[in-house]
Formats: C-alpha cells, sequence, structure tokens
C-alpha cells in the first residue's frame, strides 16, 4: 500500500518537471498554432503562463508539506543523471518569472515571436531556479540568455541592434569564462551534481582553484545580474529596448543569474573566502552604479543604473554568510523584482532628456503617484517594503567584519545619493509651469500592470510580519547545506563515489 | 612508469596551455580589433579554447575513446562526460555566433558601419542629448515600440 | 603600437598570468572522474548504446540535450526575430558557374545520406543528431548558395522543427506517463552494437537531427537574404 506522503511527493516531482516542459512544448509550437488559428495563438501564452503560475503555487504548498522535493530526470540516480531540486527558494523565484512574464507580455499585435521568446524565458528560468546540476544550470542560463539578446533586440529599430550586440558579445565572453569555471570544478572536485560537491567540498575547493573557479563563475553569470565590471551593456540596452524586454531583463532575468551564483556560493562555497569576490563586486557596483545615476540626463538611464546599484546591493547581501544574508539578499530581491519593472512601465513615454518631463506628472496624475511610490520604497522610506529591504541588509553587513563595514557605509551614501536623484525627477514632474513638457502620457496598457505590481508592493507592506517569517524559512531552508545534501541522497552519499586522494 | 607518469604531466601541461592560449589569443583578438565581425571570430576562438580546456581535464593516460567495440573491453577509457558537456557547448556557441551575425548584418543594414567605435559613439550621442537644443525630430531615445 | 593594441596586450598578458597561476593550482595526473568512472562501468549494460557518450548525451543527461535543442530554437527564433524587419535585398547576384551549379546539385543527396548516416548511427559510432543535423543543413543551403533562385519552403520547415522539437518532450513525456520519470529510455536496451539497440535512443536522435536541420537551414537562409523575406 502506498504511502499518502509518497503520491504526494510523485505528485511534487511531476509539477517540477511541467514547470520547465510545458512552457518548453508551447513555446515550441507556438508558430504552428497561431498559423492555425490566430486566436488560439494570441491566448496559448497568458493560458500557459498562468497555468504555470498555478502549478508553481500547488508545488510551494507541496513543499511546505513535504519538504524539498528532488527529481532525478530519467530515472537515473545522482550524481550520475541530472537531479532538479524544488525547495521554497527556487519555488519562489520559478512562480515570480511566471507571474512576472504574464504581467510584462509582448503586446501590439501577433508578436509570435516574442512571445515564443517570452514562454522559452519562463522554462528556461524555472529550470534556473529548480535545477541542481551546475551543467544543467549554465545550458539553462545559456537558453535564457539568447532569448534575452533577441528580446533586447527586438524588431525595427535603429540603436537596440548596437546595444544588443554589445550584450551579445559580454554575455558571451561571460558564458566562456563561466565554462572554464565549470571545467575546474568538475576537474576538482569529479562531479557536477551541487550536492555531491557539497559534500566533496571541505577540503577539495578550499584553495585558490576553488577560488578562481568561483571568481571565474561570478563574472560569467554576472554579465545577466549587472555586476561590476561586466554591466557596460547595460544603459544602453534599457534605454532602447521597450519597457515591458527591460522590465523581464532587469526584474526577473538578473534575479535568476544571481539565484545561480547563490546557490552555489551556499552549497559548494559555504565556508571559503568566496563570499568576498561577491561583495567586493557588489560594492563596486554599488558605486558605480548610482554615481552614474547621478549624472545621467535621461530617465531610462537613470533607471539603467539605479537598477545597477540595486542589483549590488542584493550582491551584497547574499555575500553576507548564514541565513542572515540569504534573507536580506532574498528581500532585496523580490522587492527590486516588484519596483524595476513598475518603474519601466510608468517611465515608458517618459524618456529623452530630463528636462522634458517638467510638468508631466500634472498631466498624468495617476503615473506620477505611481512614481513616487515605487520611488519611495526603491530609497528605503517606511513604511514601505524598501525599508525593510535595505534594514535586513544593513543589520546583515553590519554583524560582519572587515569590508562588510566599507559595504554597510557604502550603502548608506547610496542610500542618499538615490534620494538626491530620484527626488529631483519627482520634483520636475510636479513643476508648475507645463510649457516645456514634451513627454506624452504613458499609456494605460502599460499602467495596469503597473498598478498591479504597486499594489502587490502595498500588500507587502501591511503584511510584514507573516511575509518576514515565511522568508525567513524560506532562507534558512536554503542555507542548510545539510538538508540539500540530505534531500538529494537521503541515504548518504554511496560510497563508490566519496572522495579518494588524488 | 615513473617516466610515463612525468610524460602525462607534460603532456597534460601542454594541453592545458594550448586550451588558455587560444583563450587568451580570442580574448586579445576580441580586445583590439574593431570590426565586428573580427570580434566574433575572436569569439570563436575563445569559446574554442575554453571547451578544449573541458575535454582535456578529461584526459587520462593510456585511455581509448568511450565506444564500445568488440575487443577492447579491458582497456580503460576517458571521460565520457566532458565530451557530452562540450557537445553542448559547441551547440551553443553555434546558437550565439548564429544570433550574434544576424545582429551584424542589421547592424550594417541601419548604420553602413560595423566599426564598433564608431556604433559606441552614436550609442553614447543618443544617450547624451543636450537639453537645450530643441530637437525638431524626437531624439532616437525616445521612439519606443509600445509593446 | 596604437594605444588599443597596447592596452588589449596588457588585459590579455594580465588574464595570462592569473591563468597560468591557475594552471599551477591545476592537479596533474588522473583525473578524480567519479562520474565518468561510473557511467562507463554502467552505460553498456544499463542504457545500450556502443557510444558511451550517446548514452551521456541522451540518457544521463537527456534534460542537458533538451536544453541545447531549446538554445538552437531560440537562436533561430530570434534571429527571425532580428532579420525579419530586413528590406529584400536587390543586390544581383552574378550567376554561378555551370560547374558550380551542377557539382551543388549533385551534393545535394550525398549530403543527405551521410547526414541520415550520421544521425542514425550516433548510438554506436562517434556522430549523432547534431552533428548529422548540420550536415543535412549545409546539404539544403549549399545548392541554394550556387542557384539563389531556388524556392526554399520556410513554412514546411518550420513545422518539422516545431513537430521535431515537440516530438522529443512527448517521447520524454511518455515515459513518464508509463510511470517512470521524464526522458526515461523507453523499449529496452536491445543487442549492444546492432542498429537497432538502446530503445527510444536513435529515435530521440533522429528528432534531433530533423529539427537542427531544419533550425539551421532556416536560419542560414534568413541570414543570406534568401528565399521568401522572413
Amino acid at each position: 500500500m502506498t504511502d499518502p506522503l509518497d503520491s504526494i511527493i510523485r505528485q511534487a516531482q511531476e509539477l517540477t518537471l511541467l514547470l520547465i516542459v510545458v512552457p518548453l512544448l508551447a513555446a515550441f509550437l507556438l508558430a504552428s498554432l497561431s498559423r492555425a488559428s490566430e486566436l488560439l495563438g494570441r491566448i496559448a501564452g497568458p493560458v500557459v503562463l498562468i497555468a504555470s503560475a498555478l502549478m508553481a503555487g500547488q508545488l510551494w504548498l507541496l513543499v511546505q508539506r513535504t519538504g524539498t522535493v528532488v527529481v532525478a530526470v530519467g530515472g537515473f540516480p545522482a550524481p550520475l543523471g541530472i537531479v532538479l531540486h524544488a525547495d521554497p527558494l527556487g519555488v519562489v523565484f520559478a512562480l515570480a518569472t511566471a507571474l512576472m512574464a504574464l504581467l510584462l507580455w509582448p503586446r501590439g499585435g501577433p508578436r509570435v515571436r516574442e512571445q515564443t521568446l517570452t514562454l522559452l524565458l519562463v522554462a528556461a528560468g524555472s529550470g534556473m531556479a529548480l535545477s541542481g546540476d551546475l551543467f544543467n544550470l549554465y545550458v539553462f542560463y545559456e537558453i535564457v540568455a539568447v532569448v534575452s539578446y533577441g528580446l533586447a533586440a527586438g524588431r525595427d529599430r535603429g540603436l537596440a541592434y548596437v546595444a544588443a550586440v554589445r550584450y551579445l558579445i559580454l554575455g558571451a565572453v561571460g558564458s566562456a569564462m563561466a565554462l572554464i569555471g565549470i571545467g575546474l570544478l568538475y576537474r576538482a572536485t569529479g562531479t557536477l551534481n551541487l550536492a555531491h560537491m557539497a559534500a566533496l567540498a571541505p577540503g577539495t575547493l578550499d584553495g585558490p582553484l576553488g577560488l578562481a573557479a568561483f571568481t571565474l563563475m561570478v563574472i560569467g553569470f554576472g554579465v545577466k545580474a549587472e555586476l561590476f565590471p561586466v554591466n557596460t551593456w547595460v544603459p544602453e540596452v534599457y534605454a532602447t529596448a521597450s519597457a515591458r524586454v527591460s522590465g523581464l531583463l532587469a526584474g526577473v532575468v538578473s534575479k535568476l543569474a544571481l539565484v545561480v551564483v547563490v546557490r552555489v556560493l551556499i552549497t559548494v562555497f559555504a565556508d571559503t573566502s568566496a563570499h568576498l569576490v561577491l561583495l567586493a563586486l557588489g560594492l563596486l557596483s554599488v558605486v558605480s552604479g548610482e554615481l552614474a545615476a547621478l549624472r545621467a540626463n535621461d530617465l531610462w538611464r537613470v533607471l539603467a543604473y539605479s537598477s545597477i546599484g540595486q542589483l549590488g546591493l542584493v550582491a551584497i547581501a547574499f555575500a553576507v554568510p548564514g541565513a542572515p544574508g540569504v534573507m536580506a539578499g532574498l528581500v532585496v530581491a523580490l522587492h527590486h523584482l516588484v519596483v524595476k519593472p513598475a518603474l519601466f512601465l510608468v517611465a515608458e513615454s517618459w524618456g529623452g532628456p530630463v528636462s522634458q518631463l517638467a510638468g508631466a506628472g500634472r498631466r498624468s496624475p495617476w503615473a506620477a503617484l505611481l512614481f513616487v511610490i515605487l520611488v519611495l520604497s526603491l530609497i528605503g522610506v517606511p513604511p514601505f517594503p524598501g525599508f525593510w529591504a535595505k534594514y535586513l541588509l544593513l543589520r546583515g553587513a553590519l554583524g560582519q567584519s572587515g569590508l562588510f563595514q566599507v559595504a554597510a557605509a557604502a550603502v548608506g551614501v547610496a542610500t542618499v545619493v538615490e534620494a538626491a536623484y530620484l527626488f529631483r525627477i519627482v520634483r520636475l514632474l510636479y513643476r508648475a509651469d507645463g510649457e516645456r513638457a514634451l513627454a506624452s502620457r504613458p499609456p494605460a496598457a502599460d499602467l495596469v500592470p503597473a498598478t498591479v505590481l504597486a499594489s502587490v508592493l502595498l500588500v507587502a507592506m501591511f503584511s510584514v510580519a507573516p511575509l518576514g517569517v515565511a522568508v525567513d524559512g524560506i532562507a534558512r531552508r536554503a542555507s542548510d547545506v545539510g538538508a540539500y545534501v540530505q534531500a538529494v541522497f537521503p541515504a548518504g552519499v554511496p560510497a563508490a563515489f566519496a572522495r579518494e586522494a588524488p | 612508469m615513473q617516466a610515463l607518469a612525468t610524460d602525462l604531466e607534460l603532456l597534460q601541461t601542454v594541453l592545458y596551455s594550448g586550451a588558455f592560449g587560444l583563450v587568451l589569443l580570442g580574448l586579445y583578438a576580441m580586445a583590439s580589433h574593431r570590426h565586428l565581425v573580427r570580434i566574433l571570430l575572436g569569439l570563436t576562438l575563445l569559446e574554442g579554447g575554453a571547451n578544449l580546456f573541458l575535454v582535456a581535464v578529461g584526459f587520462r593516460a593510456d585511455a581509448v575513446a568511450p565506444i564500445v567495440t568488440p575487443g577492447a573491453q579491458a582497456l580503460p577509457m576517458v571521460d565520457p562526460v566532458p565530451q557530452a558537456l562540450i557537445l553542448t557547448a559547441i551547440v551553443i556557441g553555434v546558437g550565439v555566433l548564429a544570433l550574434g551575425l544576424a545582429l551584424t548584418v542589421r547592424v550594417f543594414e541601419v548604420h553602413g558601419t560595423l566599426d564598433v567605435r564608431a556604433l559606441a559613439q552614436r550609442l553614447t550621442q543618443a544617450g547624451e542629448a543636450t537639453p537645450e537644443e530643441p530637437s525638431p525630430a524626437p531624439p532616437v531615445s525616445v521612439t519606443r515600440d509600445a509593446s | 603600437m596604437s594605444s588599443r593594441t597596447f592596452a588589449s596586450l596588457v588585459f590579455t598578458l594580465g588574464l595570462g598570468l592569473i591563468l597560468a597561476s591557475v594552471m599551477q593550482g591545476l592537479p596533474l595526473g588522473g583525473a578524480p572522474m567519479q562520474v565518468g568512472q561510473a557511467i562507463v562501468a554502467q552505460a553498456p549494460e544499463a542504457v545500450g548504446t556502443a557510444n558511451i557518450v550517446t548514452s551521456v548525451v541522451l540518457a544521463y543527461r537527456g534534460l542537458d540535450t533538451l536544453g541545447e535543442l531549446t538554445i538552437l530554437f531560440a537562436a533561430a527564433t530570434a534571429g527571425g526575430l532580428v532579420l525579419s524587419g530586413r528590406r529584400p535585398s536587390h543586390a544581383t547576384q552574378s550567376q554561378a558557374g555551370f560547374i558550380l551549379r551542377t557539382g551543388a546539385g549533385l551534393l545535394f543527396p550525398f549530403l543527405l545520406a551521410l547526414g541520415a548516416y550520421i544521425i542514425l548511427h550516433g548510438h554506436l559510432t562517434p556522430g549523432g543528431g547534431f552533428q548529422g543535423g548540420a550536415i543535412i543543413a549545409a546539404a539544403f543551403f549549399v545548392p541554394l548558395l550556387s542557384r539563389p533562385e531556388s524556392p526554399f519552403n520556410e513554412a514546411v520547415a518550420s513545422v518539422i522543427e516545431g513537430a521535431a522539437g515537440a516530438m522529443f518532450i512527448v517521447i520524454g513525456l511518455l515515459s513518464l506517463t508509463n510511470g517512470g520519470s521524464f526522458l526515461e529510455p523507453l523499449l529496452g536496451t536491445g543487442e549492444l552494437g546492432e542498429l537497432f539497440s538502446a530503445g527510444s535512443l536513435p529515435l530521440l536522435y533522429v528528432a534531433v537531427g530533423l529539427k537542427v536541420g531544419a533550425e539551421l537551414a532556416g536560419l542560414l537562409v534568413h541570414l543570406g537574404g534568401l528565399g521568401e523575406a522572413g
């Protein structure tokens, strides 16, 4: 007689797989489907995304009951085969990816190719969040990369191609670096399974080899995570792509890339000095991003540089060792995931020199109100959720010594700088003399998803306590390396794969 | 056996140096050339070097290819996993290169040049449109397509 | 020496030093090969392919191969998106010579046969769906290069592409519905070294070959500005 828990586990395993496979299948068939029937082609994407979101929600509930769910793809046990590892952290990001793709769905005509690419983004993003194998993570990351190069270029735009080419070249260099890092790790440990590596890590990856491998991977995955020094593509791509694409890239893709880095950091490099690499790069991103935002003259570039700065904050947060770091990083990341796409949507038609925005707030009051709310939360004004994000970050950083203290100081300075350039824009929006206001009104179709995101923010503001408990639970589970290994190898690592000296 | 061990180490050093050398060559090509297609070619070299490194990781002394042939059962085989990995990596490289070339074609059609420096100048010019000049046509950065 | 060349040299030398220090720390001698060793030992019986790399690609790491397919699909879709705004090129292409035209036409069946052979024998000898698919794409593209005016049916290529990709996933899902796991090899292993062995794996490679062939051919046609406008 089968244990009822077994059937729940089986269901959770199937859901984990379907989260990746269903959007993938839909993407493969979308072109033929829309050729057969235009109506079907139009609704297929959103329907699949709603189904994905529901599946992710269901998986979340199941995982709370059963603990982390592990799927051995193809029936081949770890570490021979690839395993998917569905813990609350991964499920949260899979859910967020599906929902954001739904909110930022390409609009304006059939757009079959853009929709196909967005579906692929959801499938591969779920893979990035849920996979437990290093090379598998790399493959899903590359899918997301190619999709983002394509979406960034779009069609019929003059400078978007140039920005996209630079993005592609930087991204490809990063990928080659990441591949070398993966090769180094494979040479040192002989496996690609993250849990197996975590079991073998103590003593293997402490030295310069492990550190070099991690640095290469951070640079590689850091291209999408907008980390210094590989983030030179950011301002141009966000300035030339559409608001929805910029929102997807800045909001979702960057977080997924950082989650991969953090996964590797937490499981494989737990007690090494690899944290400092992430901290240093995050610190440099914050400093360079915020200073550049201060000097930028175009709202889209301001938002792009601000995005670099915020992602530096996420990196600093995740660099704090242990569960407090994961919790701080998770809150900052989710906060930015909600706020930045909303800002891009609101600012869709507010491009061009900043002076053109004078009085634009009076002509579109709703958009200006949304902008003010989002900006207040971004800066970290209480009681908005952004305040809690920065608070957790500072508390975590101040609890550590050395470079972390410098980082905490930098976060403080960065907040002041953010307030300076963001309030300058808000003041411009509400300026009384509207005679030089050339900016057009934001279209309603963009304001609706922005309003949805802003209301998510406000709901979060009123439910800080339960959210805090939930996030704390996620962080504790995610930073528990022993539990990670236990989930993948319930009976312990098989003796045949235990370490022998090389 | 002693000489064999050092031979293996020498061989591996040569392999790794070759792979890293390709990587460095590719990076140098990408950094020093200004023509977009040459930069993409440098990228191909870089990826080739990375793939070579990955295969070299799986090397074993006196081992054969991992194909089961009658009579060769007893010999040790090289690691099949990196070979499968670079199969994927090569295909990834092809995909990225194809997309890069598509973008290059369009960049040339729209801008008439493939000189990276000239293109970068156009990007920064669009971003630094000074506020004092009333622009008769909206600056390029404003022409976003509502999608 | 221009400043750009100098800066690149400095950058490359710096990176070279880093890589050299990495090589110092790189352990020489036999690789640990934990996973590789086990696969080499188990694969011939567990999976049934003579080419062990194929068993890794299609069985042990089948999800990676699905991802690989997806990347090509994403690149082809993105390429189609980027190139869709093109104006059809009015550049007159000089007529290819008689030898080139005839030769390219003659190559077509041989390339097709070679590609099909490599795909079908992927589980026995080095090769497989990707390599064979690339050759098939070339088989369609080379005659098109010499004879730009010959029609290339894009709709058919796109349908093949989508259907083959779906076929891969469906075969994977079939084992899921059978109570097994996604992408678990079906149909038993058969006899090692025979053409009909390794269960459903050759079918997977056929799907891969068809998809890659159709995809690359379409992408090349788009890039070359040949065929109908995207």
